[in-house]
């Protein structure tokens, strides 16, 4: 057994970490302010091979593979996890179900410039009324002669500001539930299509979030991903990858988090010396990392498998559950152990309070991946 | 035109570094490209650019783990890379480093080396000094800017002095050492990583430069390091508050009765 990062990943790794330091540390504060999108930020990150890290060189991509794309996301995140989040919709939620259920004519029209940083994606799922239970959803693909009207709306879209592509799940057959959905592809400057920018998040303030709403937007068969009424599967095995991102998202919130509380802790002095030398403070450092440590390896093993052609959906559930409540457990503890100063936005372990809680929501909520696991272990 | 840049693969000196028994533990450090050379291979990129035609080689002498610095500097855009690699090697002080280098460049072509000013563990700063005597051609160190002029084979080194900046013309071939002010080196993208494994990496052993094994490693070497320790903590200085002139009256107390310098 080799637990050990390969030399392309530790490149990888390391130009993640400086490109992080050096690009998205400076920004992340204000940006959390602001709520504004990083349009320059993403552009560079683009440059860098950031935002289609595990696509086939052919198609605009960087050729790596999930483990890669999992060191890449914990870097930028332990800096600022909309940056994250914004990366990892537009790897796992639109390039992977491009390059896996999308035609060559698709991939080559769509998927290569989101590969390459040219353009941006969301993924269009969750409505106002319609969450984990998807096959309640609203927006409706009806046909029309050869093609397809689309009339509905998306709540919660991450990049949906800045995005030119949507890969968005309609329902074509509302009296099959789960078995009459179907994925399309849809761009921004189609007739009927608009954005509706969302503010007022607690924490990922600048992921773009938007609605996007669709009045009789006409799509033909060639915008549609994957076979009529198997959208289901699409936004299944989408989201089983894309939990893996999100896992390492929050691995990356629980990394800052330690980091931040290590050296505070070194500097902040109390009864004649630094906080460091308590116990009390101690354990809670310890216990961060160990949680964190832990929840890196169940990730990486996800990765690792999916990497392998292997089933990884059970491991990207487990790796959900765990980085998720460990980023909000090690966050909780960032703001004790930075007693009063961890309250006010000057300390960045608040703004990472507050990032860390959607972890545990977004991209099937921790229940929804307990289902997951405990399904097989029942066997159901 | 053809560039080197002599590399060495360092400890992150960010780390927290352990020292057991005067002995640095190496076992937990993460090793990266010396930052100076990194300026060098950064400097060589940007007068690539500029430049008709500029190939740009990597030379490294130390360890099987050294390739990775290697790959970093192929990573950011040279064109191949040379690793010196030989058990051997342990122990080189910068004169036994010197040779090796000696050895290495004397049957190749070449218009420049550049070098880091100095290496961020050992901060001797010497090896590209011994190498320009060694092949006997000029040597500009601490460069903070470079200006290659194709015509006439030389290159216009801004090097940072004690006094102020200096500006030196160099005719070519020549060794310059670079300071990490010079640039910020780039970060290499995930397509520079994808391509650097396709790049030569030439291997080369003590054997392939002709070298007796006693003018490399610990029996090359003019110094030997006897034992590392980390710096004395320092106690923190005394505050005062108060009046300026009960404030001067105190300091003068103090520097005459407790420090007696007065």
């Amino acid at each position: 057994m080799i637990l050990e990062l390969n030399e392309d990943q530790k490149m990888i790794r390391d130009s993640a970490r400086d490109f992080a330091e050096k690009f998205v540390a400076p920004v992340a504060r204000q940006l959390d302010v602001t709520q504004e999108f990083p349009v320059d930020l993403i552009k560079q990150a683009g440059e860098m091979g950031f935002m289609g890290v595990a696509i086939p060189e052919q198609y605009g991509g960087s050729d790596m593979d999930y483990v890669s794309y999992v060191l890449m996301m914990e870097e930028i995140s332990r800096h600022c996890a909309s940056t994250g989040v914004i990366l990892s919709v537009n790897n796992s939620l639109v390039c992977d179900p491009l390059l896996k259920y999308g035609t060559e004519e698709q991939k080559q029209k769509y998927l290569k410039p989101l590969a390459m940083g040219e353009k941006i994606g969301c993924y269009g799922l969750t409505e106002a009324n319609s969450g984990s239970d998807c096959a309640s959803m609203k927006t409706v693909a009806k046909k029309d002669g050869e093609g397809w009207i689309v009339n509905g709306s998306k709540i919660f879209i991450t990049n949906g500001t800045n995005a030119d592509t949507f890969i968005v799940f309609t329902s074509t057959d509302a009296s099959l539930g789960n078995r009459g959905i179907t994925a399309f592809i849809i761009e921004r400057d189609m007739p009927g299509v608009s954005v509706i920018p969302m503010h007022g998040k607690m924490g990922i303030r600048a992921s773009g979030l938007s609605e996007l709403v669709f009045e009789d937007v006409k799509l033909t068969d060639e915008h549609r991903l994957g076979d009529f009424n198997k959208g289901f599967k699409v936004a299944m095995t989408t989201l089983d990858a894309g939990r893996i991102g999100i896992a390492a998202q929050a691995l990356g919130i629980a990394k800052g988090c330690i980091a931040e509380s290590v050296k505070y802790s070194k500097e902040r002095a109390q009864f004649g010396k630094t906080i460091s030398n308590f116990q009390g403070i101690q354990f809670m450092l310890a216990d961060m990392h160990a949680r964190y440590d832990s929840a890196r390896l169940v990730t990486l093993k996800a990765a690792f498998l999916k990497d392998s052609g292997k089933n990884y959906s059970l491991y990207s559930s487990k790796a959900k559950i765990l980085a998720a409540e460990t980023a909000t457990f090690a966050s909780n503890k960032a703001v004790q152990i930075h007693g009063g100063y961890g309250y006010i936005k000057e300390y960045d372990v608040e703004r990472f309070f507050r990032d860390a809680r959607i972890t545990e929501i977004y991209e099937g909520t921790t229940e929804i991946q307990k289902l997951v696991v405990s399904s097989t272990l029942i066997g159901r | 035109m053809k560039f080197f840049v002599c590399c060495k693969q360092v400890p992150d000196v960010a780390m927290a570094f352990q020292i057991k028994d005067g002995e640095l533990q190496k076992d937990d450090l993460n090793y990266v490209l010396n930052a100076y050379d990194a300026s060098a291979v950064e400097e060589s990129l940007v007068i690539k650019d500029a430049v008709s035609e500029l190939d740009l080689s990597l030379v490294l002498m130390g360890a099987e783990k050294g390739k990775e610095a290697l790959r970093k500097g192929l990573a950011m855009g040279a064109n191949d890379a040379f690793h010196i690699e030989d058990d051997a090697f342990e122990g080189s002080d910068s004169h036994a480093a010197a040779n090796v280098l000696e050895a290495f460049f004397k049957d190749k072509e070449y218009d420049a080396i550049l070098c880091g000013k100095q290496s961020q563990d050992m901060d001797m700063g010497l090896t590209g000094g011994l190498l320009a005597e060694k092949l006997n051609i000029p040597y500009v160190t601490n460069a903070v800017g470079l200006e290659v002029n194709e015509e006439a084979k030389s290159i216009l080194v801004t090097r940072q002095g004690d006094a102020g900046q200096e500006k030196v013309e160099l005719s070519f071939p020549c060794i310059v050492s670079c300071s990490n002010d010079m640039n910020e080196p780039r970060i290499p993208s995930l397509r520079g990583i994808m391509q650097s494994k396709k790049k030569p990496m030439n291997k080369v052993s003590v054997a392939d430069l002709g070298l007796a094994t006693d003018a490399v490693g610990k029996s090359g070497s003019k110094s030997t390091l006897l034992s590392m320790d980390f710096p004395k903590a320092r106690k923190a200085g005394e505050k005062f508050e108060g009046e300026a002139s009960e404030l001067v009256s105190t300091l003068i107390d103090k520097l005459t009765n407790e420090a007696k310098v007065l």
